[in-house]
């Protein structure tokens, strides 16, 4: 096996993995408030945006092939590398770029905080971009208008609109039964969730498409740039799909639970707001990050409610992860590509993907130390930070017993059976 | 500063887009909820009586065209997902 055939099985089955984390960092968009108010179970929540994600990427006609050009210059125009990185150079690129994503949509998921995984594939791709070609091989310009601006707006939009619909809504079914008002909008949060799931596995998918495609180019057993194999198509459509009925639980509970407490009208205002954003954004002219909509629309719908509690302390947290999402993910990806670069040719690419393995494996048995899962998703939420804070202040807990706990993560309080 | 106009524009149809449809299809589903629930009450438990007879032919219409649109909508949406790029460019 060459080296180059050897780096390009690896590509594949990293994109693949990232198709996968992808997947379950995302289910919570589209079903943490479908489950928090118990809309669906949440198995079942998990199991219909899967099925939706396998739909919506097998649907997807468009070749996402020029994806990474917005912010790095590593292919041509049509999507072909350029032709002094074709083969092995290119393929390092992006290996180390995908590892990078990965390591920080993982270490994001650890902490239960919802980040974008296209943010976190560019970042990873512009660090090891830059650590391959210099400062140079990134478009700052495009990194401004497809990262940076989208990321900063994409809350605020929604928000707006979120809080205008829940506020409307409230204003409408003021004199409508309460149950009946509640079982109405459960299944107009079933649909408007539905529709969301399936536009997140058309395009997320999409992205992992792509990237796999483009490392066939560069290995040179690919030359078509306006089609994609139908095996890639297969396999990214089915690591979307399991990652998402794997459901990112931490993190549906952090969006679900952990930022307001959501009746059934303002589920359906949240998810109605981010499946209407989501889908005309693209169209005109700025593609929005889906988690970063998600998460606007359900801070929205509390903003819009009169009355309810919105944790603003919860989503600076989430705020802070996403300011930091370009600079960690490359952060990594950088250091990735110096590794193997410096190691080279098969040394190199073992070392790394071993580093990817390694770390992979500490941080989900890290997780098993206090496991959220589809058992205790919906348990009342309670604020650790802020109990340590207090605790600190009064000095009446030892220390020790505080370190136990996990630090941002909430451990839920009781463990029902069953919800 | 170009990028940072071009951006302006683009959010601000994205908000008037969001706005109509975000926010306004919901609002229509609150209303065709509404429309059906005229003439139901709470009962004294809590449980609305059941006098579904009681919803007027009219307000029955309303509330059933809003559902219908609501569904076209989500529909048309379907339609965006796959097609987006053939319609919109």
């Amino acid at each position: 096996m060459t080296d180059a055939l050897f780096l390009l099985v690896i590509v594949v089955g990293t994109a693949l993995a990232f198709d996968f984390t992808n997947g379950f960092h995302d289910t919570a968009n589209a079903m943490a408030t479908t489950i928090a108010t118990g809309a669906l179970r949440p198995k079942a929540a998990v199991a219909l945006s899967a099925v939706l994600n396998l739909v919506g990427a097998f649907l997807s006609i468009e070749v996402a092939l020029t994806v990474s050009n917005k912010v790095v210059d590593i292919q041509g125009p049509d999507g072909a590398p350029l032709a002094a990185l074709m083969g092995v150079p290119i393929l390092t690129v992006v290996f180390a770029g995908l590892v990078g994503g990965i390591l920080w949509n993982l270490l994001t998921w650890l902490l239960g905080l919802p980040s974008s995984s296209s943010h976190a594939l560019f970042g990873g791709l512009i660090g090891s971009t830059i650590a391959a070609l210099g400062l140079s091989g990134v478009k700052w310009a495009g990194v401004m208008k497809s990262v940076v601006i989208p990321a900063v707006a994409a809350p605020v939009v929604a928000g707006l609109v979120a809080a205008v619909g829940t506020w409307l809504i409230f204003r409408i079914v003021e004199r409508v039964p309460e149950k009946r008002r509640n079982d109405g909008f459960r299944w107009g949060q079933i649909g408007s969730a539905s529709l969301v799931s399936l536009a997140h596995g058309t395009n997320d998918a999409q992205k992992t498409m792509g990237v796999i495609t483009l490392a066939l180019i560069a290995y040179g057993s690919w030359t078509d740039t306006t089609a994609v194999p139908f095996w890639v198509k297969a396999a990214c459509a089915l690591a979307i799909a399991a990652g998402t009925y794997t459901g990112g639980w931490r993190i549906i509970r952090t969006l679900g639970k952990g930022l307001v407490e959501i009746s059934p009208p303002q589920g359906m205002a949240a998810e109605a707001a981010s499946a209407a954003i989501i889908l005309s954004s693209s169209h005109l002219g700025m593609a929005l990050s889906t988690t970063h909509v998600a998460t606007g629309s359900i801070l929205g719908t509390g903003v819009g409610r009169t009355g309810a509690e919105v944790r603003w302390a919860v989503a600076g947290r989430m705020a802070l992860a996403w300011l930091i999402t370009l600079p960690a993910a490359g952060a990594v990806g950088a250091l990735c590509w110096f590794v193997a670069n410096a190691l080279g040719g098969l040394l190199g690419i073992g070392v790394v993907f071993a580093l990817l393995v390694g770390a992979s494996a500490w941080m989900y048995l890290h997780s098993k130390k206090s496991h959220v899962g589809h058992h205790n998703v919906n348990d009342e939420w309670v604020e650790v930070v802020l109990e340590r804070a207090q605790a600190q202040a009064h000095r009446d807990i030892p220390q020790t017993l505080l370190d136990e706990r996990p630090a941002l993560i909430e451990t839920p309080k009781n463990h029902s059976p069953h919800v | 500063m170009e990028i940072l106009v071009e951006s302006l524009k683009a959010l601000w149809q994205v908000t008037l887009v969001g706005l109509l449809l975000g926010a306004g299809l919901p609002a229509l589903f609150a209303l065709g909820m509404r429309s059906l629930s005229t003439g139901r009450l709470d009962g004294p438990d809590g449980q609305h009586a059941p006098t579904s007879a009681t919803t007027s032919p009219l307000a029955r219409l309303v509330g059933y065209l809003c559902f219908g649109l609501v569904v076209a909508a989500a529909l048309f949406g379907i339609v965006v997902i796959v097609f987006g790029k053939q319609l919109f460019g």
